[in-house]
């Protein structure tokens, strides 16, 4: 086949104008509202901190307890989500220093917690921050896609976070060895952390 | 976000007197071996963001700065002297020192930084100070190492004593 100039030109303006349609596309497909959702946590320390810290509480206290947080701390998330866009803008930083330093206390002390009482931690950090997530919906941001993405983010960090905490602090290990010391004294830090942070609030 | 994470890193790092405090804790707590080495890092933070409260709420402690070298001078010397108090009373010594250290922090706190970049950045800077201390410490295992970490306390409680001095005004 023998291409003819004006063909090629024909082609090369809808190639052009053809990727300007693409991107458009995607948007228009509400896609980076999803990814907005999944990357937002990650860039706030606040979520950060919390969820680690949730994620390694649940992981020294061994799988068959930590498993329970797959589906509960995404829900919350969700729960946090839709009870955030109720109270609008709250700041959440005087509950998330708590949550910093009970869950650190709770580390620090090797403490054996309840099943239950695991989920009801996992899930007060994750309605907190749902809401706090939630506080920067604009009024253009797709809702599904955001919870979508947002739940998403939480179920890969809170199950990666656990399963790097199982296998690095087997359940063999004794209490003076150095893996669990390692694994106490960060949960010495992040109550530290959330102590400070407490009173810097208060202090405000 | 960042500029209040730096802060909190450097802050320990760049007071030598909090710095070679910081190492001789690690340093001694390693001389002491178990249970010291262990329960160090897991509550020094704690009890040093204690007296980061106290700082932030500005409570008035006596004569901070001298208290600061004091440490450096009295960690200095238990390091150089291989003290060994008993468990109780060194955990003491240390929370004390550990309160001074914490209140320093808090009461020059930035005000516009970010609380909970701080707080990581000044929590994680001690507790790689300590682990520097500690693994410096792992040097008694041998005879001459021992000798290396004394030489090492006497110099704290050196730089201390200069700390100290200058605190008392003797020193311009």
């Amino acid at each position: 086949m023998k291409l003819k100039p004006v063909r090629v030109l024909m082609a090369a303006a809808i190639l052009l104008t053809g990727t300007g349609a693409a991107e458009a596309h995607i948007v228009a497909a509400r896609l980076g509202d999803f990814y907005m959702g999944a990357s937002h946590p990650l860039t706030d320390l606040q979520d950060i901190v919390l969820w680690i810290a949730t994620g390694v509480l649940a992981g020294t206290l061994g799988a068959s307890k930590g498993r329970w947080l797959i589906p509960v701390f995404p829900v919350g998330l969700l729960v946090g989500l839709a009870l955030g866009s109720v109270f609008g803008n709250v700041s959440t930083q005087l509950a998330d220093a708590t949550m910093m330093l009970a869950i650190g206390m709770l580390l620090a002390a090797a403490a054996q917690v309840p099943t239950l009482v695991l989920c009801a931690i996992a899930f007060a950090v994750a309605v907190i921050r749902g809401a706090a997530n939630g506080a920067e919906l604009g009024p253009e941001t797709d809702r599904l896609l955001f919870a979508a993405g947002l739940a998403c983010a939480g179920y890969g960090l809170i199950t990666l976070t656990m399963a790097l905490t199982v296998v690095f602090k087997r359940t063999t290990d004794s209490v003076t060895s150095w893996r669990t010391i390692a694994v106490r004294a960060l949960g010495g830090w992040i109550a530290a952390i959330g102590l400070m942070m407490a009173s810097l609030v208060l202090a405000s | 976000m960042a500029g209040g994470l730096v802060s909190g890193l450097l802050h320990p790092v760049t007071g030598i007197d909090h710095l070679i405090a910081m190492v001789a804790v690690g340093i001694w707590s390693a001389q002491l071996g178990a249970p010291a080495i262990w329960i160090l890092p897991i509550t020094f933070p704690l009890v040093m963001a204690v007296g980061g409260v106290l700082g932030v709420l500005h409570v008035p402690l006596p004569m901070p700065e001298l208290m600061i070298a004091v440490s450096a001078v009295i960690l200095g010397v238990a390091v150089a002297a291989r003290l060994r108090l008993p468990f109780a009373a060194a955990v003491l010594v240390v929370a004390i020192f550990a309160i001074f250290h914490g209140h320093a922090h808090g009461a020059e706190l930035p005000r516009a930084a970010n609380a909970l970049a701080y707080g990581v950045g000044f929590v994680t800077a001690t507790g790689l100070l300590h682990l520097c201390g500690i693994g410096l410490g792992t040097l008694t295992r041998w005879p001459a190492g021992e000798r290396v970490i004394q030489g090492l306390g006497a110099g704290i409680a050196g730089i201390g004593c200069y700390f100290l001095a200058q605190g008392l005004g003797a020193v311009a």
